[in-house]
């Protein structure tokens, strides 16, 4: 099968805050092939979105992140600050949550899009860069006239199309997808969900796809990992993990499906009862274990690594 | 004691803490102290008569001058001692900044709760004043109102506090529009309380915190108005504050003379006080928003 | 808001605007309208005698007195010389100084060039100045170099400008000899053109630096504190992830939207651009409204205040209601539907 586009190898991730260090990402390792799809679940504070944006060395200063993330052969952290800047959108790009402030208020969604294809070169002109953004805004659905439009102009799915079409303005090799379909109307979803699809099978993309909706990920990803805590608890093929998951937290939150139709069950905690626990203060053993129903004496002792739990599945748990 | 008394102390107590853990407030408030100290002090620091000319004449006191042959601070154009006007026009100088904060303090806080609690056809009213005042210039305005009313300590005073109020109304009623919102002061309604039941317990404690930071930060302008408006002649001739030291200098030509101690000191005086406010005002504004710390 | 089309047509909103600017062209002149009615009832409660102080210290025949007064209409009733007031303005008859017996307007009019040249000069240095170093100051914020340019500006703030002109003079021109001390131009030379503009310009530059030094801080302040804000903003990573330099991201994307306060504060402080050195000029002797006012003081020359607040006044209007525009320019969000 050759290489995978991404690999990572036991990321950690720290951040250094007046108050203390809090580990964000505590030894996470995943592949995705060329072609392929992973979704990333988990509950808000779990490390995902960290995870996300330590890719393409987004994060602040700082934070500690140490391990390995090889990205198109190029090992991301220990590129040059030259290095990184050429790989950053063109290898691999980000389309961030749709809120208004992923875009900046004062220039054109157009003059937006195009930016990158000026920087990295990928258009030969000003005339070519607009050209290829009227392209890749109809090709997400909107209308040629949105080009000249401000961001407070546009309603939040076009918003969410607009960074789609900006994400892929160089033809990134992997698209990373951070929560793009949160905050939006379930019909908006939907629609989304199939332009991703689309997308994806269209340009080949490798895909990444985070979010906390698992059953938004069934249906756009090949694989699933589950996030708890800054480490990865399982993973395994889509429909494999959600119907049958070995970890007991999958468990509670495939059982969270929402029903179609009625938007309290989508905004409704899932059965699981508790908060995620907070980053800087992890309980002993495994983190899981005070809101886990089959918690036995062991969890509280060792904090478990992924085992096999099926044909390329894992799971950390000691009942597996 | 009450609880609300009780929730207040404890608030106090914290914000004193917090203070105290501030270098530049803490840097501020002491040299605060000191010149306070210094103006309240001023019989032990200088003797009064040394600030009529007819008793430095008859002391037999020399013209212009410096340190090294009449201490502390030499003397002005008519042998009185630079010291001694220093101390004294402490009290002035302070005072007045003080008085004039407030006044600017109690009209901008009244007409902006007024404004804000009332709301209507009242607030309407109030704050097409407020604007009005707020786009004449500031200086100008105080000028014309000194010149026609005369020049004494306490003209100066309403001078400064007739000018300023606008701004201080304008963050008030902000305030007071946010706090309205807030549900408890609904249902103070509906338990029956009535208007200045509300004002007083619950409207008066959510402002005063912004009303304190905004006056630790107005003394400074109310300072440097009055020294320049006592520069520009309007200062009340028989309470001689810095800015009236600094006019004298500059009409009687101490800068051609460079008897710099003459007019380093009063200006040194202005600014020690001044840096002191704005810092002790910043270290209040960053206790009370906390998202302003570290910046 | 979901779900439906919010892009109004172009032409829906250049129609708004218009509809904004004449709103606010509207309220500027109502607060005009304001400062002339404070300006003649606050001066006409003081003057209980205008040609009588006009006169003071001179032989004139008390017949002449009354029948100047008639003929200023000092005579009828105070609403219809409050009329007699504004035709009189609107025609830029603003009355007689008490100290020079000059039309008012005749003075007025020869000092504003010499202020305009100085204030305008400082406020231009002050506002950039100021504003590349609160960029500076955020963007390292709490390095040595944010703490240097915050507390340097604070001190300079916090002193009285005039004060600080004492200083340059006695420092530059009368110790150091390097500045002449005082007055716009060499009293008594001849000199014309570009040797005459030079030599303005060297008497300039004493009270010019005074008055940058003393206002920069009020840029650098809210600048700074406006890129703080900015840089929050998610926006800003995502320039980052595009594969934008450091110094692309700050100046194309961070600045632009730090800098919309910043733009009317400037559009403001030139309002006060006639106003803003009253004591510094009267430091230096410079020659413009600032030392024309100072000198109004000491009669009190009464006609002239009153002529010189109407200046004052109308300018800052003006430049406010330019700054309101410029930010509606400026900041794509603002609409009035």
């Amino acid at each position: 099968m050759g290489e995978p586009l991404l690999s990572v190898r036991n990321l950690h991730i720290t951040y250094h805050r007046q108050g203390g260090s809090v580990p964000a990402v505590r030894g996470v390792s995943l592949d995705i092939e060329k072609g392929g799809s992973l979704g990333l679940a988990g509950e808000s504070g779990c490390g995902k979105s960290t995870l996300a944006n330590s890719l393409l060395r987004l994060l602040p200063p700082e934070t500690e992140v140490t391990g390995e993330i090889t990205l198109d052969g190029k090992d991301v952290l220990t590129l040059s600050p030259g290095g990184l800047r050429a790989v950053r959108w063109t290898s691999g790009a980000i389309v961030f949550q749709g809120a208004l402030h992923a875009l900046n208020p004062v220039q054109t969604v157009g003059d937006q899009i195009a930016e990158p294809m000026l920087v990295h070169e990928t258009a030969d002109s000003q005339d070519a860069a607009r050209a290829r953004t009227i392209e890749l805004l109809g090709r997400v659905g909107l209308a040629r006239p949105r080009a000249t439009a401000y961001p407070h102009q546009l309603s939040g799915g076009q918003r969410q199309r607009v960074l789609i079409a900006m994400a892929l303005a160089c033809d990134p090799l992997l698209l990373i997808a951070d929560e793009p379909t949160t905050a939006l109307d379930l019909m908006v979803q939907a629609q989304v969900l199939a332009l991703l699809d689309d997308l994806k099978q269209e340009r080949e993309l490798t895909l990444l796809f985070i979010t906390h909706d698992l059953s938004v990920l069934t249906y756009a990803c090949q694989r699933l990992a589950i996030m708890y805590a800054g480490r990865i608890v399982e993973e395994g093929p889509a429909w494999g993990v959600f119907e049958n998951a070995s970890h007991p937290y999958t468990r509670a939150l495939a059982a969270a499906f929402p029903t179609i139709g009625d938007r309290s069950s989508r905004m409704a905690p899932s059965g699981l009862g508790g908060d995620p626990p907070t980053p800087g203060n992890l309980p002993s053993g495994c983190p899981f274990h005070p809101r886990c129903p089959l918690a036995e004496d062991g969890c509280l002792v060792e904090e478990p690594s992924l085992r096999v739990s099926g044909p390329g599945r894992s799971a950390a748990c000691i009942l597996v | 004691m009450s609880l609300a008394m009780q929730r207040r102390r404890a608030t106090a107590g914290r914000v004193w803490k917090q203070f105290r853990g501030s270098r530049q407030g803490m840097i501020g408030l002491s040299v605060l102290a000191i010149f306070i100290m210094m103006a309240l002090a001023a019989p032990l620091l200088a003797d009064v008569r040394e600030l009529s000319p007819v008793y430095a004449r008859a002391a037999g006191n020399p013209q212009w001058a410096p340190p090294g042959e009449f201490p502390p601070l030499g003397t002005d154009f008519i042998r009185r001692s630079v010291w001694a006007q220093f101390v004294w026009g402490s009290r002035v100088s302070l005072f007045v900044g003080l008085a004039a904060t407030v006044l600017t303090i109690l009209i901008g806080s009244i007409v902006g709760i007024l404004s804000g609690f009332v709301g209507g056809r009242t607030d309407a009213i109030l704050m097409r004043v407020t604007e009005w005042f707020l786009v004449i210039p500031f200086l100008p305005l105080a000028i014309v109102l000194a010149s026609i009313l005369g020049r004494s300590v306490w003209n100066i005073i309403f001078v400064i506090g007739i000018t300023s109020w606008p701004s201080t109304a304008r963050l008030v009623r902000a305030q007071v529009l946010t706090v309205k919102q807030r549900l408890f002061v609904d249902r103070a309604r509906s338990l029956g309380g009535g208007g200045t039941h509300i004002v007083g317990h619950h409207i008066l404690p959510n402002v005063s915190g912004l009303i304190l930071a905004n006056a630790t930060l107005a003394v400074p302008i109310s300072i440097l108005t009055e020294t320049t408006l006592s520069f520009l002649g309007l200062g009340d001739p028989t309470a001689a504050s810095w800015g009236k030291m600094l006019e004298e200098a500059f009409v009687n030509g101490a800068m051609t003379r460079n008897a710099w101690w003459y007019f380093m000191p009063p200006g040194l005086g202005i600014l020690a006080v001044v840096l002191a406010f704005t810092l002790i005002g910043r270290t209040l504004e960053e206790i009370a928003n906390p998202r302003l710390g570290g910046r | 808001m979901s779900g439906s089309d919010r892009l109004t047509s172009e032409h829906a909103r250049r129609r708004g605007r218009r509809r904004l600017i004449l709103r606010k062209v509207l309220g500027s002149i109502l607060t005009l309208i304001f400062v002339l009615v404070f300006n003649f009832f606050l001066f006409r409660v003081v003057q209980t005698d205008p040609i009588g102080s006009l006169f003071r210290g001179r032989n004139v025949p008390a017949e002449t007195l009354e029948n100047l007064r008639t003929a200023f209409g000092l005579d009828k009733p105070i609403g219809t010389q409050f009329l007699f007031y504004l035709k009189e303005t609107a025609q830029l008859n603003l009355g007689i100084s008490y100290q020079t017996r000059q039309s008012v307007w005749d003075e007025i009019v020869v000092a504003i060039p010499p202020t305009v040249a100085l204030v305008g000069v400082s406020a231009v240095l002050s506002a950039v100045i100021g504003t590349l170093g609160g960029v500076i100051a955020a963007w390292r914020r709490n390095t040595w170099k944010d703490q240097s340019i915050t507390s340097g500006t604070m001190v300079f703030y916090s002193m009285p400008d005039f004060w600080l002109g004492m200083i340059m003079l006695v420092l530059f021109g009368v110790v150091l000899g390097w500045f002449p001390v005082g007055g716009m131009t060499d009293a008594g030379s001849n000199e014309t053109g570009l040797a005459l503009l030079l030599d303005e310009l060297y008497h300039m530059f004493l009270p010019a630096l005074t008055l940058t030094l003393a206002y920069l801080g009020e840029y650098t302040l809210v600048t700074r504190s406006s890129l703080l804000d900015v840089m929050g903003e998610d926006y800003l990573t995502v320039a980052r992830a595009k594969g934008l330099r450091d110094v692309v991201v700050r100046n194309r994307h961070a600045v632009p939207n730090a800098l919309l306060p910043v733009v009317t504060l400037t559009a403001i402080n030139f309002g006060f651009v006639l106003s803003g050195a009253i004591a510094v000029e009267t430091v230096f002797s410079w020659p413009g409204l600032g030392k024309a006012t100072a000198d109004a003081i000491r009669g009190p020359d009464l006609p002239m205040l009153q002529g010189l607040f109407l200046l004052f006044s109308a300018a800052v209007i003006f430049f406010n209601l330019i700054a309101d525009i410029t930010y509606s320019w400026l900041d794509p969000r603002v609409e009035e539907i």
